[in-house]
């Protein structure tokens, strides 16, 4: 926030701070610089080199306090020159350089692009070839209210996969093949190295070798170096491929070492062996629509139900200076509560959903005449808590947390084609 | 393969984007005929050996040009001399990099440009010589400024280029294995654990005094990863072994080669955590249990978006970030 005139000073090279020394004339052992620089009667004279003064205090001593100055407006430190830092000169409306009103105000990014160096040769190349025509038509001025969209962003708030997806019947078919291809292709499992003669654990391993013939635990009965190594494939309606059945195999293998033991410990034993945890949840039994523990191997996305009884993703107007992001914040915390642990992810937006009104809406003290909304998508993820809408400011009723293809029932078809391609597939 | 599987397969996939009508939807045989389908039994009750041209097939022991009549069969047929089995599983890491880590690293990365937007044009990366003198004719392009490296070219992320796991190295070298070459069979079998991959030996290039290496005499082992078994080794390391080190910081920031490779340092004591050391702990000679380096290779092309996708599965950094 600078105005043109500070605009051009900007531009100049010219140091901020003229009369201090540069670096290698403080320090001894800067003869030319030392010489020039007493000549001249310095800003920072007697505070460097061997003639330097122990008896300064810590202020005179720094060259550059003369140049440090401070906002007008609040206590932040701002380069020497400047009358109001960023904040406050956005604030005031005034320049933040020479602290006048400003008139013609640039803004960062225009800035930015203002005093970007160019390289030499690459300038000139430029210079020579015609500006391209812009294709973007001038804005005319209408006599009327000034026609526009309501700017909203929206919340696409997710909550990623916790599971690994089941196998298709293909793959559970073809990595068990591959498994049983790797048995009759590899070296034979090296027994010594991992058991050692004669222990029980060693005759233990030759006992389950005999029954399922091969070392790989989870195959089914199978030798692969034998005559018929032959018959790796599994016949119709057999459940070898199945991770159920492959579960319990190694389930299986690792309990009948515990069962080695005396008898009564057996039945102990066997029980304080962790079986995996059931991969549905009783939510996904009830379905509980609310809960975030239901359907643990997809992405689950959080829709509210609105006043006028529809469901979308939680938006709102993009109020005053905020971004897209800070929008978002902003969204999650007003219509969720306080008590989820969200991240947004990045600054820019998935996706959007343009409306048009039936009727526009004329905002009189704007001088704006609004014709629809259009809604910017930020994607964010739950990390962890719970939505709660007691505390919710949009008026909304409900909320459910859904996988892609139950959202698309939820929403209007227009809303559907919108937003569907930035749903993830799983 | 199980048949019956094929056709279920295919009748699911008729409900996505698959094409529906496949040849392997074809009719299953009757239940009467599945049932009494015994290809054991059927090979044992013959009488003569099937002619060996029935079913072996032997591929060419050498390739002999493209014009040769017989060619060899490609690697992924199981007929092929360099036919390597795999894939054995869908790993955990790799789904959630494809559900979740993917995506999130292109919003984060995404950078936008309004229409119309043209990159400003950017000198040549590599000048040629200008001036007057008769030998910049003809003469190799100078370097880039201000230095001789010439650094990947970094380019936006889109859904093209996310950044993603290429491959992981592990190297280890054992200066020890020079008088007693016991040292190096052990790295070698620790790394072969945890790994999955056969390791390669090398040797000392030239000698040097001060590290007590002699020319020639092997002392370092590496075994490269990819796919499946890199995915099963990242996901041990992460969910397995780096928690369970003892005040690990995590990877040192200013880790990496600037162009998307990081790398960080196992000790023996956290090698021997990998549960494939920990399940026979006993059977490797005491306090021979080499550390190793890990190298992580991305196809990010700067360090910083190989960090990015690193931390995001799991691989915490410490201390300053150099780029």
């Amino acid at each position: 926030m600078v105005c043109a005139k500070c605009q051009k000073l900007l531009k100049k090279t010219e140091l901020a701070t003229p009369n201090v020394k540069k670096k290698n004339e403080m320090y001894f052992g800067s003869p030319a610089g030392s010489a020039k620089s007493a000549s001249k009667g310095s800003a920072t004279l007697g505070n460097t080199g061997v003639g330097k003064s122990k008896l300064l205090s810590k202020s005179a001593k720094n060259p550059y306090a003369a140049y440090s100055s401070t906002c007008g407006g609040c206590t932040t430190k701002v380069d020497s020159g400047k009358k109001f830092c960023q904040r406050c000169a956005f604030k005031q409306n005034a320049c933040a350089m020479c602290g006048g009103p400003a008139k013609e105000l640039i803004c960062k990014s225009c800035r930015e692009h203002l005093s970007r160096r160019k390289y030499s040769a690459a300038a000139a190349a430029v210079a020579e070839t015609p500006e391209p025509v812009s294709s973007i038509p001038p804005s005319t001025q209408a006599s009327g209210p000034k026609q526009a969209y309501q700017l909203r962003a929206g919340v696409v708030l997710s909550r990623p996969p916790q599971l690994t997806r089941d196998l298709t019947p293909f793959e559970k078919a073809f990595f068990l093949y591959q498994r049983r291809l790797n048995e009759r292709l590899a070296l034979p499992f090296t027994r010594y190295f991992y058991f050692k003669k004669d222990t029980p654990a060693d005759l233990e391993w030759k006992r389950k070798m005999k029954t399922r013939m091969t070392p790989a635990r989870d195959i089914g009965v199978y030798n692969a170096y034998g005559k018929e190594g032959w018959n790796d494939e599994v016949l119709v309606g057999a459940k070898e491929s199945e991770t159920e059945e492959q579960i319990e195999a190694l389930l299986k293998d690792v309990e009948a070492v515990s069962v080695g033991g005396a008898e009564g410990e057996a039945a102990k034993q066997e029980s304080a062996i962790d079986r995996p945890m059931p991969r549905t949840t009783e939510a996904d039994n009830l379905g509980d629509h609310k809960s975030l523990d239901r359907l643990l191997q997809r992405t689950l996305y959080l829709l509210v139900k609105n006043k006028e009884g529809r469901w979308t993703f939680p938006h709102d107007r993009i109020a005053g200076r905020e971004n897209l992001h800070q929008t978002a914040e902003r969204i999650i915390v007003q219509a969720g509560g306080v008590n989820m642990n969200t991240w947004v992810v990045g600054n820019a937006p998935i996706g959007h959903y343009n409306y048009d009104f039936q009727k526009t809406i004329v905002d009189l003290e704007k001088g704006v005449e609004e014709l629809g909304e259009r809604v910017f998508f930020m994607k964010a993820r739950i990390m962890a808590g719970q939505a709660n809408l007691e505390t919710n400011k949009f008026g909304d009723i409900d909320f459910k947390w859904l996988a892609k293809e139950e959202v698309e029932e939820s929403v209007t078809p227009r809303y559907w084609s919108a937003v569907r391609n930035m749903l993830a597939e799983r | 393969m199980a048949r019956r599987e094929l056709a279920v397969a295919t009748q699911s996939a008729a409900g996505g984007d698959l094409e529906p009508s496949s040849s392997s939807s074809a009719p299953l045989a009757s239940d009467d005929a599945l049932a009494n389908y015994d290809p054991v039994a059927q090979a044992r009750r013959r009488e003569t050996e099937l002619p060996a041209s029935r079913y072996k097939f032997r591929p060419p022991k050498y390739y002999r040009g493209p014009l040769h009549p017989h060619q060899p069969p490609p690697p992924s047929d199981p007929s092929s001399r360099l036919f390597v089995p795999s894939p054995f599983t869908l790993p955990r890491l790799e789904q959630t990099y494809q559900s979740t880590i993917a995506s999130d690293l292109m919003t984060l990365a995404y950078t936008h440009f309004p229409p119309g937007y043209r990159a400003p044009p950017k000198g040549p990366r590599l000048r040629p010589w200008e001036g007057p003198s008769p030998y910049y004719k003809n003469r190799p392009l100078r370097g880039p400024r201000g230095g001789d490296v010439l650094h990947l070219l970094k380019r936006p992320i889109t859904f093209r280029n996310v950044p993603k796991l290429e491959g992981v190295t592990l190297h280890t070298m054992v200066p020890q294995a020079q008088d007693d070459s016991a040292h190096l069979h052990v790295a070698g079998m620790v790394l072969q654990a945890i790994s999955n991959v056969r390791v390669t030996t090398h040797a000392a290039r030239k000698s040097v005094a001060g590290f007590g290496l002699r020319e020639g005499k092997f002392i370092a082992a590496t075994a490269t990863m990819k796919g499946e078994d890199m995915y099963h080794f990242l996901g041990k390391c992460i969910d397995v072994v780096l928690p369970r080190i003892k005040d690990w910081k995590g990877v040192r920031g200013s880790s990496g080669d600037s162009s998307g490779n990081i790398s960080f340092g196992l000790s023996g004591e956290s090698v021997a955590l990998f549960p494939e050391v920990e399940v026979n702990y006993d059977m490797y000679p005491p306090r021979m249990i080499p550390g190793c380096h890990v190298t992580i290779h991305t196809s990010a092309t700067n360090d910083r978006d190989a960090r990015l996708l690193l931390s995001s599965i799991g691989i915490p950094f410490y201390g300053k970030q150099i780029n």
